[in-house]
């Protein structure tokens, strides 16, 4: 194909990367300023890894999104089926519901969760991926409805239940995989949210990895931005590096 | 504005390494219907499009009554085109979508809207002029897209497959319906499908098409009776491939010396291309020369699914009422009717 | 007698079988308490307890208050900073959409939503960082301007102003939008354009008669969608200002904290049910677009 080059296309793009990398690479020179030794060096990255705290948040935010995805994929891939399948009066009711985690400001559902949720919940981190849940479930809702919309999902049941499939056998290894697509945006999704949440998380005082990376910055603002940019930085590589190396799903279809 | 004829000279188009159209060349006469019949890849919508001016042409040119039009652009030439499907604007209601060629060429709105009544009226959805168009079936969205096309008065009509979204019963009652329309406006045509029976059943012409060029352009029964060339013979209708031996332009098949159609001098192993009504099926009193494998009843006529005793498939169509007897399994004899045959190298 | 109570006996039965489908809920039933457990309760008692004297007691008193000093000037600047943010994002952000998505190859439209992802949702701390490295007081971009004779330091700049935070916003408002904005872009039909044109619309005739109607409710939509993204964003603005900018996340973080102290205990609540109904004026519409845009967008 005759591939000339877009202007409009070319400009867009450019005012995006300066708008985009031109904050980060300044703030990526300051965070690799030594002012002690004046120069350059990753002195306040190796001081940030280095604390041991730094591994310690790192994993618990880890564990905290990898539960938050459990009990989204849990509760909701079952019941989304269900309402997809059965044509029940709960569904108009249930799409609405999911939507109603838009209306609510973070920081007033902080407020409510702490009023009301009762001490034993309220003890636990573990009520933190069932927020989390709540907060990403406009999101997740939606991406697995449409996936579930794009496929003929009763055919398929229909199908896999006549094959002598149970219930929860039908869902694993028949409804996912054909879904794989939305589910994985549901994972990556509900686990990036989970990673970065911060106002929720800090109002009910727990420590995570963002919380921690604030606590960081009253005693060395440099290690913090350090950090920020990691977080930052890291995710962006992976997640770029990931959808240029996936093979164009089109350009497969079309072999 | 009245309706013109429609040439294309020479016109190429690649893409990348495809070739969609290879020196094409085609005319469609003033008031004509044309059907672009050509299986799929083959540059049917290309060429559409290249006429409509939605594609630019590599070499070649589209000439409308004397003027060469290839370089002027899409909305400046006079074409109604119906698309395949979803191409109404969501936007506007069925008659701000019908008057909308008429808005863009400045009539006055109550001009327009009245035209727009008048072929709303014509396509049979004269109630339906002011719902969206989401509100309307697939088949009432062609007629709305079709009404769209023609309120204008172009000069050319190009239909890309308008029907193919939809039933098979209203596929064949709205290709009726442009036909009938077509002729009351006298509007030139091209239509592009690649059903055949739609082609055969409402074009003045149809051009079959293959590999970006044309093969053959012809009325249908010329097409179907006497195909020029062995793609277009196997491409429409059914065509019984016989291998046989051909040998100082004559081929034996079934016991009949057959003339070969394609004049030449070479002889030795060919296929012989025979229609089914040619081909009669006899009750055998001894081997026979095949056997039938199934016999499907169509009405009228009845189509007899036969083995020779070589191994060839053939299919053979008769009058209902002499096929009753043929049960799979019953040993025939298979006889051909015409003294001429197309043969094809093997 | 016998045959009347036969009559009775039916329909009644029949209303305690409809009663006993209620187990058709079963499969939903897991969904429904956990979302009611942690959503509904909580924000039911929210709302409840936003109408509570100290002395547990029904009061407008917590609103009265939250619609004075300071609060009145946090809810200003609040939605004034929502607005501007997302009326400054908006534009570019829906060309930006539209370039990307009408032209771009597939690869680089899925590392461009990629990214934008991320700097839609990693949320507004390490931003906040990013953007002290970058443009504080010691910023490099700050010396390379200063460098150029531009100092943005000469006014009364600084991140923790008003003008500071609208600037980091715009960081995540910029890719929000292009995020919630390319569906309808994608929605655009090219048979759209080819009908139009072939009907003899120019390209202008194309876009104000279609085009733009077309896309308009959207456009709203992802307006308001960022509005509200505005209008509740903690993070960011909790770590650059310092208390010197009153917006109305921060004090009911403040309130919530204890950090802050009122003779209302549950001024905070109040301010909360307030920001519910100010961010449900700009979802709800968003959402009721949507759905009415999605009767076009499918297929
Ligand atoms: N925009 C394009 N870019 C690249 N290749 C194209 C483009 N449009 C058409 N082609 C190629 O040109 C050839 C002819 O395409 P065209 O759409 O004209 O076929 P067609 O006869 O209409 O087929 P169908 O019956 O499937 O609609 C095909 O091989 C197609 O892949
Ligand atoms: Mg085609």
């Amino acid at each position: 194909m005759k591939r000339r080059i877009d202007l409009p296309l070319l400009i867009t793009l450019t005012t995006l990367a300066l708008f985009v990398f031109v904050p980060m690479i300044s703030a990526f020179e300051y965070s690799i300023r030594t002012p002690v030794e004046g120069g350059y060096g990753l002195t306040n990255y190796k001081w940030a890894v280095a604390d041991e705290d730094f591994l310690y948040y790192i994993l618990r935010s880890g564990w905290l999104s990898a539960l938050t995805v459990l009990v989204t994929l849990v509760i909701l891939v079952p019941t989304v089926t269900w309402l997809h399948l059965s044509d029940s009066k709960l569904r108009p009711l249930i799409d609405g519901l999911s939507l109603l985690p838009l209306v609510i400001p973070v920081v007033a559902f902080a407020v409510g969760a702490q009023i009301s949720l009762p001490e034993f919940v309220q003890n636990t981190v573990l009520e933190l991926p069932f927020l989390y849940f709540i907060l990403a479930l406009p999101y997740a809702y939606r991406a697995l409805d449409i996936g579930l919309n794009s496929i003929p999902l009763k055919t398929i049941t229909e199908a896999a239940r006549s094959t002598g499939a149970s219930w929860s056998r039908t869902i694993i290894s028949v409804i996912i995989p054909v879904i794989r697509g939305a589910v994985m945006g549901t994972i990556a999704l509900t686990f990036a949210l989970s990673l970065g949440e911060y106002t929720l998380t800090v109002l009910l005082h727990w420590d995570t990895f963002p919380t921690w990376v604030t606590f960081v910055a009253q005693e060395n603002i440099l290690g913090a931005i350090a950090i920020s940019m990691m977080s930052l930085i890291i995710p962006f590589i992976l997640l770029t590096g990931i959808t240029l190396l996936m093979p164009d799903r089109s350009a497969q279809r079309r072999k | 504005m009245t309706s013109k004829d429609l040439t294309l000279t020479n016109v190429s188009r690649r893409f990348g390494t495809v070739t969609a159209l290879d020196n094409f060349n085609l005319h469609v006469g003033v008031g004509e219907l044309v059907a672009l019949l050509g299986p799929s890849g083959c540059g049917k919508t290309t060429a559409l499009r290249i006429i409509a001016g939605l594609e630019s042409l590599d070499s070649g040119k589209v000439t409308v009554g004397e003027k060469d039009i290839s370089r002027i652009p899409a909305h400046k030439r006079n074409m109604g085109m119906v698309f395949q499907a979803y191409s109404l604007f969501p936007n506007l209601t069925v008659e701000e979508n019908v008057a909308f060629g008429l808005q863009m060429r400045k009539v006055s709105k109550h001009l327009r809207l009245k035209k727009a009544h008048e072929l709303l009226e014509l396509v049979g959805l004269p109630t339906h002029a002011k719902r969206f168009t989401h509100q309307l079936s697939g088949g009432q969205q062609q007629r709305v897209a079709l009404a769209r096309a023609l309120a204008f008065s172009p000069e050319i009509l190009l239909l890309d497959e308008p029907l193919s979204a939809l039933d098979a019963q209203v596929r064949v009652n709205l290709r009726e319906e442009i036909r009938r329309l077509q002729i009351s406006l006298g509007t030139t045509t091209v239509f592009v499908t690649h059903d055949q029976e739609e082609a055969m059943s409402i074009s003045d012409r149809v051009g079959v098409m293959s590999h970006g060029v044309l093969e053959q352009i012809d009325t249908p029964d010329v097409l179907y009776n006497a195909p020029a060339t062995a793609f277009v013979a196997n491409f429409v209708g059914v065509m019984n491939r016989i291998p046989a031996d051909l040998a100082n332009g004559k081929v034996s098949i079934f016991g009949k010396s057959l003339t070969a159609s394609k004049k030449g001098s070479e002889s030795g192993k060919i296929v012989a291309l025979l229609r089914p009504e040619t081909i009669s099926v006899k009750k055998s009193s001894s081997q026979g020369n095949a056997r039938v494998l199934t016999r499907s009843f169509q009405g009228a006529s009845s189509a007899i699914i036969c083995q020779t005793h070589e191994g060839t498939i053939v299919q053979s169509l008769m009058a209902s009422f002499d096929t009753g007897d043929f049960h799979p399994g019953t040993l025939v004899d298979l006889e051909v009717s015409t003294n001429e045959v197309m043969v094809t190298n093997v | 007698m016998t045959s009347n109570i036969k009559v009775e006996g039916a329909p009644l039965e029949r209303s305690a079988f409809r009663f006993f489908k209620v187990t058709s809920v079963l499969p939903a039933l897991p969904f429904l308490l956990i979302f009611g457990f942690f959503f509904i309760y909580p924000i039911t008692k929210l709302i409840y307890v936003s109408f509570m004297s100290n002395e547990n007691t029904f009061t407008f008193g917590n609103f009265q208050t939250a619609f004075t000093q300071p609060y009145s000037t946090g809810f200003v600047n609040s939605i004034k900073i929502a607005f501007l943010s997302a009326l400054i994002a908006a534009f570019p952000g829906a060309i930006a959409a539209y370039f990307i998505e009408t032209r771009g190859p597939s690869k680089l439209k899925r590392s461009l939503a990629m990214m934008n992802g991320v700097l839609a949702n990693t949320g507004g701390v390490p931003l906040a960082f990013m953007f002290m490295a970058a443009i504080g007081m010691q910023g490099t971009l700050t010396k390379v301007l200063k460098y150029f004779g531009i100092d943005i330091y000469a006014g009364t700049f600084s991140l923790g102003t008003f003008t500071g935070i609208l600037l980091v916003y715009l960081y995540f408002q910029l890719p929000l939008m292009v995020i919630v904005f390319s569906p309808a872009i994608m929605s655009l039909r090219r048979e759209w354009v080819e009908a139009a044109k072939n009907l003899g619309a120019s390209q202008i005739n194309y876009w104000f008669r279609v085009g733009f109607p077309l896309l308009f409710p959207s456009f709203i939509a992802s307006f308001l969608l960022l509005f509200a993204s505005g209008f509740s964003a903690y993070a960011t603005a909790n770590a650059l200002t310092v208390g010197n900018l009153p917006l109305t996340p921060l004090q009911i973080g403040g309130l919530l904290d204890g950090n802050v102290s009122a003779s209302q205990l549950n001024l905070g609540k109040a301010l909360s049910v307030v920001m519910i109904l100010i961010s449900a004026v700009a979802v709800i519409p968003y959402l009721i677009i949507q759905r009415k845009a999605a009767r076009w967008q499918r297929r």
